[in-house]
């Protein structure tokens, strides 16, 4: 089935420190979700690799953004639990058509160009260690949800409509804003404003982006919407009246 | 060449960063507050760190930079509670600031990973205007 316009797929473990993740992402779909898309998230132990399947062949999400432990050919669900391999032909088939974006460590090394390979027609990714900072409670603070707010800068781009192209770029300015906020803005004094400058700095340097960059999530609306021109109805409406008060006459 | 921009520079970075090594000159690293001190003094020193500002430099080649990145980050691990898990990685991985400190002296992928990070920072932060 090919990938259905406006479908999105969010898988969010919480376990191994992943909730740092799964917490501000849940925040952010709920935020920008728009009217007429399809969301489902699997969040906790429902973000298990047969859930996963199931729900992949039954919406074939267009999008799918799923956080977990990664390694440079395996990217892995709630309890560590792997759900595709750069090597399987056949998980890899699972995700073809689809916008494919990985928080998760090291998977540009092998699975992302692997799964552009196999059909996906985006992945975002990271070429090395993607690191956060646990120092308050998941989701309690700016501090915890920084990096995470620049990383689904991208996927809150695709829910507002933009293309992958505009997506990248809006999370690269994400990254710069955020750098920013630790380095000479509000957050510059804060007791680990460094580390937290550092992490960020490590996080936009390896993120990889594959893939095109025109796809949009609802790529027919957008084209539909810009070939009707406003005018049209308004003319059809005169034409009518004029033919009517001709016969009429 | 203004003594402004350095004062202005000065009044953008955080106070943790003033009293880190960021600026070689002769062989000798200086911090943001030393370079501020200098140039308000109207030194010979205080002249080649504020021009060192105004080009966006911080004058090292690259070993030096990784020496003083090293320092840098030394500095600021050290600074924290040692024992408490402050990292993490999408790997699942879990580092106190010790146990940073280690892969950085040790050479480590992920040392050399914070080391070139730091690398980059220190450029941002000589930049800022």
């Amino acid at each position: 089935m090919p990938a259905l316009a406006n479908t999105f797929l969010f898988v969010e473990p919480d376990d191994n420190y992943l909730n740092f993740a799964s917490v501000p992402l849940h925040q952010i779909v709920e935020a920008n979700k728009q009217a007429g898309q399809s969301i489902t998230e699997l969040m906790g132990s429902d973000a298990n690799p047969a859930r996963n399947k199931q729900e992949l062949n039954s919406k074939s999400p267009l999008v799918c953004q799923l956080l977990g432990h990664g390694s440079p050919s395996v990217y892995t669900c709630q309890n560590l639990a792997p759900l595709l391999h750069a090597e399987n032909s056949e998980e890899l088939a699972l995700m073809n058509e689809r916008i494919m974006l990985l928080t998760s460590c090291l998977t540009a090394q092998q699975l992302g160009p692997a799964l552009i390979d196999a059909g996906a027609v985006a992945y975002v990714g990271y070429q090395q260690e993607f690191w956060f900072y646990i120092g308050d409670s998941a989701g309690a603070t700016r501090a915890v949800n920084s990096p995470f707010l620049a990383e689904f800068e991208f996927v809150k781009s695709l829910l507002h409509g933009k293309t992958t192209g505009e997506a990248r770029a809006a999370q690269m300015a994400k990254y710069d804003e955020e750098l920013a906020y630790w380095t000479t803005g509000e957050g510059k004094n804060h007791a680990d404003a460094s580390e937290l400058a550092q992490i960020l700095t490590l996080n936009k340097s390896i993120c990889t982006f594959l893939g095109e960059a025109s796809v949009s999530p609802s790529p027919q609306a957008g084209g539909l919407t810009a070939q009707i021109n406003p005018a049209i109805p308004f003319v059809i409406a005169t034409v009518a009246l004029g033919y009517a008060i001709y016969k009429v006459a | 060449m203004s003594k402004e921009l350095v004062n202005r520079w000065f009044n953008k970075i955080s106070i943790s960063e003033r009293n880190l090594p960021l600026l070689l000159v002769d062989g000798y690293a200086y911090t943001p507050q030393m370079a501020y001190d200098e140039v308000n003094r109207g030194t010979q020193l205080g002249a080649r760190l504020q021009s060192l500002i105004e080009m966006g430099k911080f004058g090292t080649s690259s070993l030096e930079e990784q020496a003083i990145a090293k320092v840098r980050i030394q500095t600021i691990l050290a600074s924290k509670p040692q024992d408490k898990p402050l990292f993490a990685t999408m790997s699942n991985k879990v580092f106190t600031p010790a146990q940073l400190m280690e892969e950085i002296n040790s050479g480590t992928l992920i040392g050399q990973q914070w080391v070139t990070s730091e690398i980059s920072r220190m450029r941002n932060i000589v930049q800022v205007r």
